[in-house]
This record gives structure tokens, C-alpha cells and sequence, in this order.
């Protein structure tokens, strides 16, 4: 929408330059040094304009939603660092009795904020703040059918910690934290007394937005001031690529300018929510003292206020000291890696509007909507197809590549391709491994069905087997089918056409079905003649043999047909003057028969090796691959990887690869054929 | 007259008769195989039930295709007690949708490949072209994380008209461009200097008459995607939304073993595009050999 924006009023002049057909626009042109120079200097301005107020606006974004997230991670460490240090003292009070409700009123709470304090010995609510909890509900009383939910919560964490003991690692959440409807956050950790969870405490704080709003007023001033150094610039400068050159120049300070202030701010507001932290953690740490001391608690273990500062795991998150006080070679190293991605997302932000502003400046969408809009009429009508094959086609096809260089697999599709990026590896690994067979001890060879060269070796004795046989047989039911005068031609024709009239894929369940070993019809024909039945999908070779009897039968028709027709075309006078010269029926069919076929059978050779290549169905339907996946061709190979070991980029690899082995064949296969039409 | 061109009229053809009908019969016998087993009333694999010490003669009937009798309770029972009216369903929604979405984008495109010149024409009919090469694999490991993770379109049936559509028009374009160009343009010349617009002897000139043209591209996109069984195997994995190929399959793949069923329903799906095949194959035939390699 915006991109169209210099077509309609300064720049309509590079329209009638672009495209002669607009005349009409030309006299509506006000531009005040000359047609072309007052839409280059629109261009230029509009560029710059444009890709400024996009990064910017897209800068001040990122920049927004990064101080939201400090401002949530603020809040949430300083409710845990009160929820740790209260459930510290509950447990130091041995989790009941009165001192445990004493602790509780004591605790210093935010305005609205609330805890409540379980144990499970006699389902009770030990001690609460909460404004429900008064009168007649005042603890400490039993939980009322209602408050399930609160112990079984309880019951949750116990779970979560005796797990996490026992597997001695940390996987599940051993502090809860939920959102309420009204906008409050809840939190609740285990209480532990002697090694066992006896019950939890719950502490709500109501919504907090410590977020600073972000001004507007950098990314107006980083806009406005390189706009209006532009427009002094654009006017002083004569030579349209300096004038780009300034726009580059001046967008690079503005977006520069903006990434100093933003890298300024988070690091700012970094340190603040350490500093933030450690204010709560000491005043609650100083609080926890006067209690344990005004409550005679237990004071052993020494009180360690900076553990309270965790993650779910109840982990120190180690970015205070044990004292509380923010560490600042950690402050570094956080700040350095929140700065490093800020700036690698400003820079991508940074080539994205150099591009739109050398897009716009030279003059390339200048020409890009005269070309669209002159060819209007063909580009409406080819523009569905096209959408729809390069979202369908080309954009997986691109995708696909791009998976070829990652380690996707069913696991990790939630990760960014970039975070699973390991360049070539997958193509190292799938065409640097030779390592296709062994000699075992007894001296035989062991083929290693999975390696790629050993299933390429397969798939082109695969094609080349299987389109050997097509073009022979075809060729000869061709021969024979042409004989003049032959009765019943058209029901022969028909009835051996079938094959390939059939549907693939039941075609290859039934062959499949021919070959069972105890009920199939193939066996039965062995033992008629006193053969013993053969479990044909038991080994490499007979396997083989099931696909290629299948392949088989379905393929030879189309070569008779091909052949067929090139025959019927051959005019019987050639065959008459052969004959008065003398020569013989091999001579007849060497110097006409098969000259005459070449152009119609070459081709169909050509698409039948590209068919057999990518048989995807007879192989999987008939063998699957069986025994061992040792006949396997390319394509099924490439399918079982994504969706049965579900290596996805491996996968992919492995598709792009046939794809280089398609495209090289049909090159060498196009040069082939000009080549003998040259001759 | 080739390699037999001596034989006169006459001459008897019988030795060729008997080879040409040996072969024939080696060619349909898995056909009349999978009809018996259709109309035997039973699931087993076997046309008949071997005794205990099978002779030479067992032996031959149980290789005879004909069932030992006749009964159409496969047939009744696949459509009736199995899902496989419903799978059938799927399959002509699936490709009646394709056909209808795949004609008309091929239609509009091949017309302005074959009528306007103009930049990127070229580049476009090559895409298309380069387009058939790759590799189906390749294609459907990407459209499976498209589709089925993030567009959620995993066993339904319009993620499955979107992939064959798009898929098929490569091909329709091909083959309706070819045509388009044998009309003649005096035509749509006439028109023009009639005062119609480009829209209107689109629709009113053009495609009236490349209507033949049309109906065999339909067709093929119809028995393309009525036959597709990989693409609809990965996406379809809820038994109620599978297509007859992947139902099919469903009968006699793993421990299986329907082979009632799945005769009666390979019968069920086959006589249709098995005619259709017949009366389309020698447009398949010119419009194959002519268009070079396609995967």
C-alpha cells in the first residue's frame, strides 16, 4: 500500500519516462526544476522516509516489548524473592502452630497483596491474609470443600519436589505461578520440614505495571532530523546517486542513533531490576531477622537471603550475591548477551530498510509498478497461478533447503531454523559416508542398506532394470500388434493397456498379495510344478524380484503404446522399395523400423527413467524397503528418514540431493538431445 | 508391417495369435485375480481352500481365477459396514475440488502464456517446468510442517485440494497453453474491434472453444488426484477423513488382512478412472512425449 505512495503525486514524471503509454498523467506535473529531478528528489525523500519510519517504528517495538519483559521479570522475581523468604520463615516455625500465623501478619505485603499458608496434616488452612479468610473463616480452621483446589496444589508441588529429588535433576516446577482473571498473580512453593513437604504457602500480589512507558520522542527526533538533512541534501546535490548516497548515509545515523538509545535503556533498566531486586531481597532479609528473632525461630541454618532470589526450580538464579547485592560481573555478561541480540535484530532492521530505501531511491520500484501496471491485463491473469505455486511450490521448495541445513526433527519444531543451523553436516554425512559395505569374518559381504550410496547403487539398477524391460517387451507387443491385417487388434491393444490404466497403488498391493508366502499365487504356481513356496520379502534379492515383476507389468504398456503409434506412422512404401532392393526383414528393420521409432522412444526413455527414478509407491507398497530396508530407493529412503526416524533436516538433505541428481540428468540429458539435433 | 512384414495375407497368424494371447492372459490375470477374490464372499487371501494333501489339480484351482462361488457380500459389506462410502466420499470432495480450483487457475494463466507478451513470460512457463522436477519427497516434508504444524490443515480435506491443485498446474498450464495457441487470433481480433474486453473474449471466445481442451485437462486433474496415495497418506492420519488409496491400503497394510474388502473396493475405485484412462490416453500419450521430463 505505502510502497505505491511516489507513484501518485511528486514523482508522476518517472511514470511517463518508465512507460510512454501514460501521456496522460505528464501536463499534471508540477515539478519545479524539471520533470526528472523533482521525481528523483520525491524518490529519494520517500525512500528515505519510508524505510526510516518502518525501522524505526519496528526499533521502537522490539524496544516496547523488551522493557514489558524486564518489567514482568521485575515483578515476578520480587514476588518470588517474598514468597521463598515467607515460606523460609514458615518452615524455620515448623510449618504450624502459632508462630506460623504470627510470621504471616508480620511479613510485609504490597497494597491488595495476600498469603495463606496450607498444611496438609488435618487438610488445614495454617494462617491468611486474605480478606475472605476473616470472621468466622479466620484461621487456622479445616479447608471447607470448596478450597480443593488450594490443597491439591499443595499436593501438586509435594509431587513436583519428590520427583525432581528423585531423578536428582529438575524438571518439574517446583514453584507455581498463575495469572487470575483479575489481572493478579498467584504464587505458591512447598513447605518443607526435615526433608518432607508438610503443606505450601500462596502469595498473591495484585497487578503491578512497573513498566516506564517508552517515549516516542527518540524515534520522532531520529526520523525528523536525518528527513530534514535529507531535504537540504537532495537540493544542494545535483547527481542522483549521491543523493542516494546521503539518504543511505543519513538513514544509517538516524537507526544508529535509535540503537544507542535503546542499547542505553535496556542496560539501564537491566540494572535497575537487579538494583530492584536487591532492595526487596534486603528489606525482606532485614524484616526475616527481627521475626525469627521477635518469634524465637529457628535459626539454623544461617538465613541466606540471595538463595531467595530462584527460578521455578527453586535454583538461585545467581545473578545477587548471597548478601543480596547485585554481582556485577554477571550484570555484565547478562547485559552483554541482552545487547548482542538487540543489535543483531537492529541490524537485520538495518539491511531491511537500506534495501527498501535503494529500492525506492534508484528508481527500481519506479520501474517495477510501470511494468505492472503496463502489462496489468497479463499479469491479472497468470497472478492466481503464480501466488498460489509460489506459496505452494516454491516457498516449500525453498523451505525445504533451508531444512536441509538444519537438525530439524520431531522434537525440536518449535525452535527457531536458526538456533538448529549446522550448515553442511547433514550432506557431509550422507555423501561422505563410502562406508556402503564390509567384509564380514567369514569373507562374504555385508551391505549397509542405510548408507546413500549403497541405496543409489540400488535405485539405478532399480531404473535401469525396470526401463530395459519396459522398452523390450513394449517394443515387441508393438511389433507384433502392427503385423497387418492382424484380427482382434483393438481387443489385444485394450486388454494390454490395462496395466497402466490401473491405479498404481493397488496394482502394487496386489502383486503384493501374489506374492504372499503361503497363500500367494506365485507360490502356488512353484509347488504345482513341486518347488517349495519362497518367503519372497525375506531376502535382498527375491525382495528385488517382487518390486521389479511389478514395476514391470505396469510399465511396459506405455512404451507400446509410444512405440506403437511412432510404427503406424511409417509409411508401407518404405518397406516396398527396401524389398525391390533386396533387402532383408533385419536389414528392413535396422535401416526403417528403428529410425522411425527413435524420435518417439527416446523421449518416452528419457520420462520413463524420471518415473522409475521416483517410483515412490511400488517400493513401498510391495517390498516397504523389506528386508532391512536393503531395497529401498532414493525416495523412500528420503520419506522414511522424515517420517519414521523423523530427521526432518536430514531428511530434506537427503531430498535435495536427489534433486542435484535429477537436474544433472536432465542437463546432460538436454545437451544430449541438442546435441543430436545438431547432427 | 515391421519385423513380420513377410507374412502375406493368407498366411495364418495363429502361432501369433497364440503368443499375443498367452501374454494377454499373463498381462490381466492379477486383474481377474483381484475380481475373484472380489466376488469369492470371503477375506482370505486364497481363491480356494487347499486339502490337506494338495494335488496337482488343488493346486491349479486354487490358481484358477474364479472364485469357488459367487457372492457380492464383499462388495455390500465394504460400503456398508466399512467406511469406505465414506472414504469414497472424501476422495471425489478432495477431487472434484482440485479439478474445479486447478482448471480454472491453469486456465486464466496458460491463456495469458499463450496470448500477452510480456516480462517474466519466459521465466514463468520455465519455473513451471523446472517446477515438475522436484522430487516429491523433498516437497512434502516442508508442506507437511506448513500445513500440518502451522496452518493446522493436517486431515482435512482443503489442505488437501490446495497441495494437488497447486501441484497439477504446472501441467494443465502445458497442456491448455498448447492449445490456446492453435486457435487462431483473427477471432479475438473480431472482437476486439467489436469493442469486447479481454475478460469477455476470455470467457466467451476462447474458452467456448478450447472446451475439449479443457475437459481433457479436467479429467486428468481429477484421475490424478483420485489416485494420489502419498501426499494423502502423510496428511490424513484420522480414519474417517482418509482418501479411498489410503482406505485401501488401510484394508491389507500391516497385520491386516481384509483381501475381500480391499478387492471389492480396488474394483470400486478402479472401473471409473480405468475407463476414463482408456478413452484420455492418447492426448496423455502426445501431451507426455512432448513436454519432456516430469517427475
Amino acid at each position: 500500500m505505502s510502497q505505491n505512495a511516489p507513484q501518485q503525486s511528486p514523482s508522476a514524471a518517472g511514470t511517463v519516462r518508465a512507460s510512454p503509454n501514460h501521456d496522460a498523467t505528464a501536463p499534471s506535473d508540477p515539478g519545479p526544476s524539471g520533470r526528472s529531478g523533482g521525481s528523483q528528489r520525491g524518490r529519494v525523500l520517500v525512500g528515505l522516509a519510508l524505510a526510516l519510519g518502518l525501522a524505526l517504528l519496528l526499533a521502537h517495538g522490539l524496544l516496547v516489548r523488551a522493557q514489558a519483559d524486564r518489567g514482568a521479570e521485575r515483578a515476578q522475581r520480587k514476588s518470588v524473592v517474598a514468597l521463598l523468604g515467607l515460606t523460609d520463615l514458615v518452615q524455620r516455625a515448623g510449618g504450624t502452630g502459632d508462630a506460623v500465623g504470627a510470621v504471616v501478619a508480620g511479613w510485609p505485603r504490597p497494597q491488595g497483596g495476600a498469603a495463606r499458608v496450607i498444611a496438609f496434616s488435618g487438610i488445614k488452612l495454617e494462617a491468611s491474609t486474605f480478606p475472605e479468610d476473616t470472621g468466622d473463616k479466620v484461621a487456622p480452621r479445616r479447608l471447607s470443600r470448596e478450597e480443593k483446589p488450594l490443597y491439591d496444589r499443595g499436593q501438586r508441588l509435594r509431587a513436583a519436589v519428590e520427583t525432581n529429588r528423585e531423578e536428582g535433576g529438575a524438571r518439574k516446577s517446583e514453584v507455581e505461578s498463575e495469572t487470575l482473571p483479575s489481572g493478579g498473580r498467584l504464587l505458591s512453593a512447598p513447605v518443607e520440614v526435615d526433608g518432607q513437604v508438610v503443606g505450601s504457602v500462596e502469595w498473591f500480589t495484585p497487578v503491578l505495571t512497573e513498566v516506564d512507558p517508552i517515549s516516542w520522542t527518540p524515534a520522532l527526533l531520529a526520523f525528523l532530523l536525518p528527513l530534514a538533512g535529507c531535504v537540504a541534501g537532495v537540493y544542494a546535490l545535483s547527481r542522483q546517486g549521491a543523493r542516494v548516497a546521503v539518504a543511505a548515509a543519513l538513514f544509517a545515523a538516524g537507526l544508529g542513533g535509535y540503537t544507542v538509545y535503546s542499547l542505553r535503556t535496556l542496560d539501564a533498566e537491566l540494572r535497575e531490576t537487579e538494583e530492584a531486586v536487591s532492595a526487596e531481597l534486603r528489606t525482606r532479609g532485614e524484616t526475616a531477622q527481627k521475626l525469627m528473632a521477635a518469634h524465637d525461630l529457628n535459626a539454623e541454618p544461617v538465613l541466606k537471603p540471595g538463595v531467595w532470589d530462584a527460578d521455578a526450580m527453586r535454583r538461585p538464579l545467581g545473578q545477587l550475591t548471597d548478601a543480596g547485592v547485585p554481582d556485577a560481573g554477571k550484570l555484565a555478561v547478562r547485559g552483554a548477551q541482552v545487547r548482542g541480540d538487540a543489535g543483531k535484530a537492529l541490524g537485520a532492521l538495518g539491511v531491511l530498510g537500506l534495501a527498501v530505501l535503494l529500492f525506492i531511491g534508484m528508481g527500481a520500484l519506479h520501474r517495477t509498478v510501470a511494468t505492472a501496471v503496463e502489462f496489468r491485463q497479463a499479469y491479472a491473469y497468470v497472478a492466481p497461478a503464480m501466488v498460489g505455486m509460489v506459496l505452494l511450490v516454491f516457498f516449500p521448495f525453498a523451505y525445504g533447503i533451508t531444512l536441509s541445513f538444519t537438525d530439524a526433527n520431531l522434537y525440536n519444531s518449535s525452535q527457531p531454523l536458526s538456533e538448529l543451523w549446522i550448515g553442511l553436516k547433514n550432506y557431509t554425512d550422507i555423501l561422505g559416508d563410502f562406508s556402503f559395505a564390509k567384509t564380514a569374518a567369514d569373507g562374504s559381504l555385508v551391505f549397509n542398506y542405510l548408507n546413500f550410496y549403497y541405496t543409489l547403487l540400488f535405485t539405478i539398477l532399480w531404473t535401469v532394470t525396470n526401463v530395459t524391460i519396459g522398452v523390450t517387451v513394449g517394443l515387441l507387443l508393438a511389433l507384433a500388434l502392427n503385423v497387418p491385417n492382424l484380427r482382434m487388434r483393438p481387443i489385444y491393444r485394450v486388454l494390454l493397456i490395462l496395466p497402466w490404466a490401473m491405479p498404481n497403488y493397488i496394482t502394487a498391493l496386489i502383486w503384493k498379495g501374489m506374492f504372499h508366502q503361503q497363500f500367494g499365487v506365485v507360490n502356488h504356481v512353484i509347488r504345482m510344478f513341486g518347488g517349495e513356496g519362497l518367503a519372497w520379502f525375506d531376502s535382498p534379492l527375491t525382495a528385488f524380484f517382487t518390486a521389479l515383476a511389478t514395476n514391470g507389468w505396469l510399465s511396459f504398456p506405455f512404451m507400446m503404446v509410444v512405440s506403437l503409434g511412432a510404427l503406424q506412422s511409417i509409411p508401407g512404401e518404405l518397406y516396398e522399395a527396401a524389398r525391390v532392393d533386396g533387402a532383408n526383414r533385419w536389414q528392413q528393420f535396422t535401416a526403417i523400423t528403428l529410425p522411425a521409432l527413435k524420435p518417439a522412444l527416446v523421449p518416452a526413455i528419457i520420462l520413463s527413467v524420471v518415473w522409475t527414478f521416483n517410483m515412490f509407491n511400488i517400493i513401498f507398497l510391495v517390498t516397504g524397503g523389506d528386508p532391512g530396508g536393503s531395497t529401498e530407493i532414493l525416495v523412500t529412503q528420503a520419506y522414511k528418514f522424515a517420517f519414521e526416524r523423523y530427521r526432518h533436516g536430514y531428511a530434506a538433505a537427503y531430498s535435495t540431493v536427489i534433486f542435484g541428481i535429477l537436474l544433472i540428468y536432465s542437463m546432460v540429458q538436454n545437451r544430449m538431445s541438442r546435441a543430436t539435433e545438431a547432427a | 508391417m515391421a519385423l513380420f512384414s513377410e507374412r502375406r495375407e493368407g498366411i495364418s497368424h495363429v502361432p501369433l495369435h497364440i503368443v499375443l494371447v498367452a501374454f494377454t492372459l499373463f498381462t490381466i490375470y492379477p486383474i481377474l485375480w483381484v475380481v475373484s477374490l472380489a466376488f469369492s464372499g470371503k477375506q482370505s487371501l486364497a481363491i480356494a481352500t487347499l486339502p490337506e494333501n494338495p494335488t496337482f489339480w488343488d493346486r491349479l484351482r486354487a490358481v484358477t481365477p474364479w472364485p469357488e462361488q459367487f457372492s457380492f457380500s464383499n462388495f455390500q459389506s465394504v460400503m456398508t459396514d466399512q467406511p469406505f462410502a465414506k472414504w469414497m466420499l472424501n476422495s471425489a470432495i478432495i477431487s472434484i475440488g482440485t479439478t474445479v480450483v486447478g482448471v480454472f487457475l491453469a486456465c486464466t494463466a496458460a491463456y495469458a502464456f499463450s496470448r500477452f507478451k510480456f516480462p517474466g513470460q519466459r521465466t514463468g512457463m520455465m519455473a513451471f517446468l523446472v517446477s515438475q522436477m522436484f522430487p516429491g519427497t523433498l516437497m512434502l516434508i516442508p508442506l507437511y510442517i506448513i500445513l500440518v504444524q502451522w496452518l493446522g490443515l493436517g486431515s482435512s480435506r482443503l489442505g488437501l485440494i490446495i497441495v494437488y491443485a497447486t501441484t497439477s498446474i504446472p501441467f494443465s498450464v502445458w497442456m491448455l497453453k498448447g492449445y490456446f495457441d492453435t486457435i487462431p487470433k483473427d477471432l479475438e481480433e473480431a472482437a476486439l474491434i467489436e469493442g469486447a474486453s479481454v475478460g469477455r473474449i476470455f470467457w466467451s471466445v476462447i474458452l467456448p472453444l478450447a472446451k475439449p481442451a479443457v475437459a481433457v485437462t479436467a479429467l486428468f486433474s481429477f484421475m490424478t488426484a483420485w489416485n494420489e496415495f502419498i501426499l494423502a497418506a502423510t496428511f490424513m492420519d484420522q480414519e474417517t477423513m482418509y482418501t479411498a488409496p489410503v482406505g485401501l491400503r488401510f484394508f491389507v497394510g500391516g497385520f491386516s488382512q481384509q483381501w475381500g474388502y480391499f478387492a471389492a473396493g480396488s474394483i470400486i475405485v478402479s472401473v471409473p478412472v480405468v475407463f476414463l484412462f482408456l478413452f484420455l490416453q492418447k492426448y496423455l500419450v502426445s501431451g507426455l512425449t512432448a513436454g519432456g521430463v516430469k517427475g
